[in-house]
């Protein structure tokens, strides 16, 4: 008896929390919810990348961006990540390719020193131009999760739970498509960042 | 009778709790070292292993309107008409409204109404951090009970709070008469606050039924079913969640201040 009083309870108070914040429980950042404003370039952070240089995200304005974000020491699921955005990558034209970033983001913010993503980009052999493995400070690593709309939480073990997302950003850093889960079909995102690179062109 | 099974050393003043709202001068600013630790998360992570935590520095209370005020002076782009919606949904600082700068409403309330990358850029702009879900879970249970019933008075008015938050009437920071046993202020009482993995993974799992509940409520101790109703809480937020009860306060590496220190 006591124990259904409880859970009766629990959900009220549950209920009451909730209610309050319904009107603004939406989604963080689905790929309908479009516009200017919604730029990941209003994240004014510094990275750094494999090559020791330091960026910012604005450095990429301009052209579509393949982000990722992964963990070196992750042996399982983060090399087929990354296969991925090389799989997506690698099926655009070679003219498109030029132009189009790929920023590989470590949220192993301890571990993943620019040295090791160094090390780690040339295990992948994907120390090429175009590729950046990059790092920040954890606040702001935390900060483009949260816009991307990927989840991570170190466990116990040292190894992260996270979500397996590739996010294609347009010229102002918009998210125009996101793939969700590994293996999956790129032939949409392709199209996508082809046609935002002959927009571009046309204008 | 086994509610203190798992309760952690400190003390409660469950008297200055029974005397109801005691206005006390707001500590803004000050933070203490939380030393090193573990606890039992209500999070079926790895069943009965205690979580480990690393010592840290947290500040003794919520951040105020008057602090906020003072980062937006210096960050425009983080005030209420400037803020790419981005981060924030539209009720950001909503309780702020009329007010202008020279003029802030409760300067010594905890400041609500921010978005979970408001609250961030915050604590970054002062060198520190959002306390991870784990430090302030820790930091929370870090008291300690006279007694059995002591404990269970406790347990049983965090339910009442939990289940009536009254947005209206949220007091000044440090006026709930709550603190554990290092200080640190209103963790339970007074706002909910923003954590920086507010969301775990594993929480996508987890959802409002009875079987949640009944494996949240294996822990037995005092602040289970709290602490089972925040993380259900959190779950439904979004970084741009706006909340007239949720706030903040910040953490910072040990290393940070010992450099502070020293350069002082």
């Amino acid at each position: 008896m006591k124990k259904i009083f409880l859970i009766a309870l629990f959900s009220l108070a549950a209920t009451s929390l909730l209610a309050q914040h319904n009107h603004s429980s939406d989604s963080a950042l689905s790929t309908t919810e479009i516009n200017s404003e919604h730029s990941l370039y209003h994240l004014n952070a510094e990275w750094t990348d494999h090559r020791g240089e330091t960026l910012s995200l604005t450095d990429f304005r301009g052209a579509p961006v393949i982000v990722v974000m992964f963990y070196g020491n992750c042996t399982d699921v983060c090399p087929i990540l990354i296969q991925d955005a090389w799989r997506l990558y690698s099926s655009l034209e070679k003219s498109v390719q030029k132009d189009v970033n790929v920023l590989a983001v470590s949220f192993d913010t301890e571990n993943d020193t620019p040295k090791v993503l160094q090390e780690y980009a040339e295990y992948e052999q994907l120390d090429i131009p175009g590729w950046h493995f990059m790092t920040a400070d954890n606040a702001n690593v935390r900060t483009l999760a949260m816009m991307l709309g990927v989840q991570y939480s170190k466990k116990s073990d040292g190894h992260f739970a996270h979500s397996n997302l590739i996010t294609v950003l347009d010229e102002e850093g918009r998210i125009a498509q996101r793939i969700e889960g590994l293996n999956q079909p790129m032939d949409k995102a392709t199209k996508m960042i082809e046609s935002i690179i002959s927009n571009k062109d046309k204008r | 009778m086994n509610i203190l099974t798992n309760i952690a050393p400190v003390k409660i003043m469950l008297a200055t709790l029974a005397a109801g709202i005691v206005l006390l001068p707001a500590m803004a600013g000050a933070q203490v070292l939380v030393p090193s630790g573990s606890f039992h998360s209500v999070m079926p992570e790895v069943k009965g292993e205690p979580v480990k935590v690393d010592s840290f520095y947290l500040d003794t209370t919520a951040v105020t309107n008057k602090k906020y005020n003072e980062f937006l002076q210096d960050h425009e782009d983080w005030q209420p008409q400037n803020i790419p919606s981005i981060f924030a949904h539209k009720g950001y600082l909503k309780s702020w409204k009329n007010a202008n700068s020279d003029d802030i409403v409760n300067p010594d309330h905890p400041v609500t109404n921010v978005s979970w990358y408001a609250a961030n850029t915050y604590c970054q702009s002062i060198g520190g951090r959002l306390p991870t879900l784990n430090e302030w879970e820790y930091s929370a249970q870090l008291m300690d009970f006279d007694s059995p019933s002591d404990a269970q008075e406790f347990a049983s008015r965090l339910m009442s709070w939990y289940s009536t938050v009254d947005n209206e009437n949220i007091g000044a920071v440090g006026s709930s008469g709550i603190e554990n046993s290092h200080g640190i202020k209103d963790q339970f009482g007074l706002i909910m606050e923003w954590v920086e993995d507010f969301k775990p993974v594993i929480a996508n799992d987890l959802s409002l039924d009875c079987g949640t509940v009944g494996r949240m409520q294996q822990l037995g101790n005092a602040y289970s079913y709290a602490a089972s109703i925040r993380y259900i809480t959190r779950m439904s937020f979004t970084p741009k969640s706006t909340n007239s009860t949720v706030g903040f306060r910040c953490a910072y590496d040990v290393e940070k201040i010992t450099e502070k220190e020293a350069s002082l």
